[in-house]
């Protein structure tokens, strides 16, 4: 299990320096930051003052060098010290992009765990019952709803909520509150969005688990338990379940690493400013240190639960050999 | 300044491209003689000449707002973040409206509730003393200023403040004061490569302050209009110490306003709080009733306007301060009995003009039948209708001393639509009966609805119009250059303060044609320039207003650089809980001094 650990955050650590190398030669070669960043009464004096400034006097390669030092050394800059790990300053904010990017993050991870948390639930739920009740009313009903709900989308569900019950006044509007202060109010403002994330996520729980979780039922020592005079609720969940949860498990993975990295959409929707909206706003402004700060962040929390899905395949099956 | 600096450019897309949908939502109704009786009062209150306020009128504390009681926190809902924090930097709307919360500067305009407005002494006792024939002016400073740290306030501080914006990392804020003291142009810098932060400062002939509470402005020509210069947040005080942390001071001021930043989460929020070492005693324009102001961003005007057309909950407590009605959504808050009630409107500084490039339309008769060609009626509504803004005659906005209501020497009022007849005659006249025109729009949904109206309007009126589509965000900078190869192209022009003064140098002097230079017809009018020089000496602000009127009358009949097509207005909501709510002319937005919690 270490070894594979070891193994996989090594490739994920030459995926995110190439991923880095790539995304910042291709952004910072592509213009002038600089005149990016420069105000209505610039100058080439300016322009110089800003390059120096930002290191952007310097060769692109070592501006990329610099760059990667600084998120295991810290940089210093001519508005301070930025500390390790630094991913440098935003060109039109002027603050430190880690400490935003961290400032996003709960808002982003409440809206993930949340949401996850919801729509996994009902899910799962509404899934295994479609499967033991396969071919019945509720199956057909359950089938069909989750039909209809996997073709909506949150820009389209998201202001019909809003319309509904916060500018109807039935609820106050989404916000972030700070869980350890407030848990009611974080409960309360983040209600609505993640009961229009899982909405739209549910159906394909459902359907996945409705899937897998017949084709488990189906499996032979499935129907060896049963012959073997097990109850059918306990052969449903200590055997069929289990067998049915790696599919299940793998597209949570996915899904998880995209909402940490930013749930653009939703937050967009809700005026919520997490990692998603943050990107959104970067990517307006072509504020590159952002970018590549986010861009960075994002693709290594895909790593990572990458390999903690990888790493839970072996839980759940022990027929997966990590090795 | 220009409507909007690029990246407010771009933010202004969306508002403006949400006008376009507003088609009906401001024509007909019962609404419109009480808005129309509205709408001139306003303008009438706005064009007012400003005049300077006395050493009484300086003194504090500000004028009570009727009703009002202190506490609560004021929830603010804004679409944008702020870019700069350091006053030096600050220059659009939006930042003005905040530093009117945190920070203090020389002057301010004074507004009273029946909308005349002075200027007055904010830190110092008076508008200014004014010697030499306006080229000297001296500010002394009151007693018991200080800044948000307990620092008192000195002239040292107001020297510092000045000098920093000579510094290479200061690059957005305004540049009057600093060319009025030391060159036009960029060439100010010269005097202080450095700003203060070297040990070196501005010889005494140019600024002096001979002791802790005496500043001393020489310039080299009469400045009249130094005590409205110095009611913009650019010329806010900066402390003369450590905390000035020069670039990085952008993400943590020292405030002297009567609030201060808790904290600051760009894109995200901002909390201020009360400023304990604000003395209302000091201060004649500003108040702190609410405890704080709690802003956030990201909220787009169609989602500001319907919370606070719901006034629900925390919406209640709510403004924004510069976030306008959404345009689609004008006719549900006038048929809104409860929302209605809680609208504060006015007009703003921009005036939205074609301009010609007076380097390839060279014959006037051409400018002319362009002018006439436009359908004006038809910008007005893309751009939000009435309550949006209306058809402009000249091109001095209402918002500017010196705008005559009514002046319409192409008839645009009486022909809202274009008069394509007269401007084929006049093409004929000028032998140049289709003719290659060619048209530069921005890629902004607004500007290309428009630019399909305008095509249509000069191909009737015997135009071959060649449309070419700029990139909004660098669209400035491109029409700024002086061979930006177009004939004509649409910009927004509006004052930085309530004189013609900011308006007419700015755009139409034609000794400050060069690349990036607002003078984007590049008018060179030996007359138009000699005046210019002319009137920017006189001390008198009333003679000088009716001298740029004329002037002003003078560029638009005689010289045509620029077709006026319309001034833009503002429409915003309040919740119900709060008080105080007036328009301010300085902002153009609703007043965020006098807000106050009812309960």
């Amino acid at each position: 299990m270490l070894q594979f650990l070891l193994r996989r955050t090594f490739g994920a650590v030459v995926i995110l320096v190439l991923l880095s190398a790539f995304t910042f030669f291709v952004f910072f070669g592509a213009g002038d930051p600089a005149a990016m960043s420069c105000g209505k009464n610039c100058t080439a004096d300016n322009i110089a003052l800003i390059h120096q400034n930002l290191g952007l006097d310097k060769p692109l390669p070592t501006q990329y060098w610099d760059w990667l030092v600084g998120i295991f050394a810290g940089r210093d800059y001519s508005i301070g010290h930025c500390s390790a790990p630094c991913f440098g300053y935003s060109f039109a904010t002027k603050q430190d992009v880690w400490s935003t990017l961290i400032d996003r993050l709960p808002t982003t991870a409440s809206l993930a765990i949340g949401g996850a948390a919801v729509f996994l639930t009902v899910g799962l739920g509404t899934g295994l019952l479609a499967a033991y009740k396969r071919g019945s009313l509720i199956d057909k009903v359950l089938t069909s709803i989750s039909m209809v709900l996997s073709s909506a989308q949150i820009y389209i569900l998201g202001p019909i909520a809003l319309g509904l019950f916060v500018y109807s006044g039935l609820m106050d509007s989404p916000k972030y509150v700070n869980f350890t202060s407030d848990p009611a109010g974080w409960f309360m403002g983040l209600l609505l969005p993640w009961v229009v994330m899982a909405t739209i996520f549910t159906a394909q729980y459902t359907r996945m688990s409705r899937s897998t979780m017949i084709e488990q039922l189906q499996e032979e020592h499935v129907r060896t338990a049963k012959a073997k005079g097990m109850s059918s609720s306990y052969v449903f969940l200590r055997y069929a379940w289990r067998g049915s949860l790696i599919p299940i498990v793998t597209i949570l993975g996915m899904d998880l690493s995209s909402l940490f990295g930013g749930a653009m959409i939703t937050e967009f929707t809700f005026q919520l400013a997490g990692v998603g909206r943050l990107a959104i706003d970067s990517v307006i402004t072509l504020d590159l240190p952002m970018v590549l700060g986010v861009l960075v962040f994002s693709a290594a929390l895909i790593l990572v639960f990458n390999i903690i899905v990888d790493a839970t395949y072996a839980f759940i099956d022990p027929r997966v050999r990590l090795s | 300044m220009n409507a909007l600096s690029t990246r407010r450019a771009r933010a202004a897309i969306v508002a403006l491209a949400a006008g376009s949908l507003a088609l009906t939502g401001c024509s007909g109704g019962s609404n419109n003689n009480k808005d129309k009786a509205q709408t001139d009062a306003d303008a009438a209150a706005q064009a007012k000449t400003i005049p300077m306020g006395t050493a009484a009128d300086s003194t504090g504390p500000a004028v009570a707002v009727k009703g009002a009681r202190n506490g609560g926190t004021i929830r603010v809902y804004q679409r944008d973040s702020y870019n700069h924090l350091d006053p030096g930097q600050m220059y659009v709307s939006d930042m003005k409206a905040l530093s009117q919360l945190i920070f203090r500067g020389l002057t301010a305009f004074k507004q009273d509730d029946k909308g005349n407005a002075k200027v007055v002494g904010d830190l110092a006792t008076d508008a200014g003393q004014m010697s030499d024939g306006g080229k000297t002016w001296k500010y002394t400073l009151k007693d018991g200023i200080k800044f948000e740290d307990g620092k008192p306030i000195t002239s040292k501080d107001i020297r510092h403040s000045i000098e920093r914006l000579y510094a290479k990392f200061i690059t957005d804020g305004p540049t009057y004061v600093q060319t009025w003291l030391s060159g036009a142009g960029t060439t100010y810098r010269k005097a202080l490569p450095d700003g203060p932060y070297k040990g070196d400062h501005l010889p005494k002939s140019v600024l002096d302050t001979p002791d802790d509470k005496t500043i001393i402005f020489h310039f080299k020509k009469p400045q009249s209009q130094l005590p409205y210069a110095l009611t913009m947040p650019g010329y806010s005080v900066v402390p003369d110490s450590a905390k000035d942390t020069k670039d990085a001071y952008d993400v943590a001021p020292v405030c002297s306003g009567p609030y201060k930043i808790a904290s600051f989460k760009s894109g995200k929020s901002m909390q201020l709080v009360r400023n304990k070492n604000w003395d209302a005693k000091t201060d004649p324009v500003h108040h702190q009733y609410p405890d704080g102001f709690n802003i956030t961003f990201n909220h787009q005007a169609s989602d500001s306007t319907k919370r606070l057309m719901a006034d629900q909950g925390e919406a209640k407590n709510a403004v924004s301060f510069t976030n306008a009605v959404d345009p689609t959504l004008t006719k549900d808050v006038l048929n809104n009995a409860s929302a209605s009630k809680r609208m504060v409107q006015g007009y703003q500084p921009y005036v939205w003009q074609m301009n010609f490039n007076m380097d390839r339309l060279k014959d006037k008769r051409i400018r002319d039948a362009i002018t006439y060609a436009l359908p004006d009626q038809q910008l007005v509504r893309l751009n939000g209708g009435s309550y949006g803004g209306e058809i402009a005659g000249g091109l001095l906005a209402p918002t500017v001393a010196g705008y005559k209501k009514g002046y319409d020497p192409y008839g645009k009022l009486s022909h809202p639509n274009g008069e394509p007849e007269k401007a084929k005659k006049l093409l004929k006249e000028a032998g140049k009966t289709g003719m290659k025109l060619v048209y530069a729009y921005s890629n902004t949904e607004s500007r290309q609805k428009e630019a399909v109206a305008i095509e249509d309007a000069l191909t009737k009126a015997g135009f071959n119009v060649q449309k070419k589509e700029v990139d909004a965000a660098s669209w400035y900078e491109q029409m700024g250059k002086v061979d930006n190869g177009f004939d004509i192209y649409m910009t927004g022009w509006g004052q930085d303060w309530p004189d013609a003064s900011t308006v007419i140098p700015p755009s139409y002097d034609g000794t400050t044609i060069q690349d990036g230079a607002s003078n984007y017809s590049h008018v060179n009018d030996k007359h138009v320039n000699s005046e210019i020089a002319r009137i920017s000496e006189i001390t008198d602000v009333k003679k000088a207003t009716e001298e740029w009127q004329k002037l002003h009358q003078y560029i638009v009949e005689k010289v045509n650089p620029a077709a006026p097509a319309f001034y833009t207005k503002v429409l915003q909501l309040y919740g119900s809980n709060v008080g105080g709510i007036r328009y301010n002319l300085d902002v153009s937005y609703l007043d965020p001094n006098t807000l106050y919690l009812k309960k």
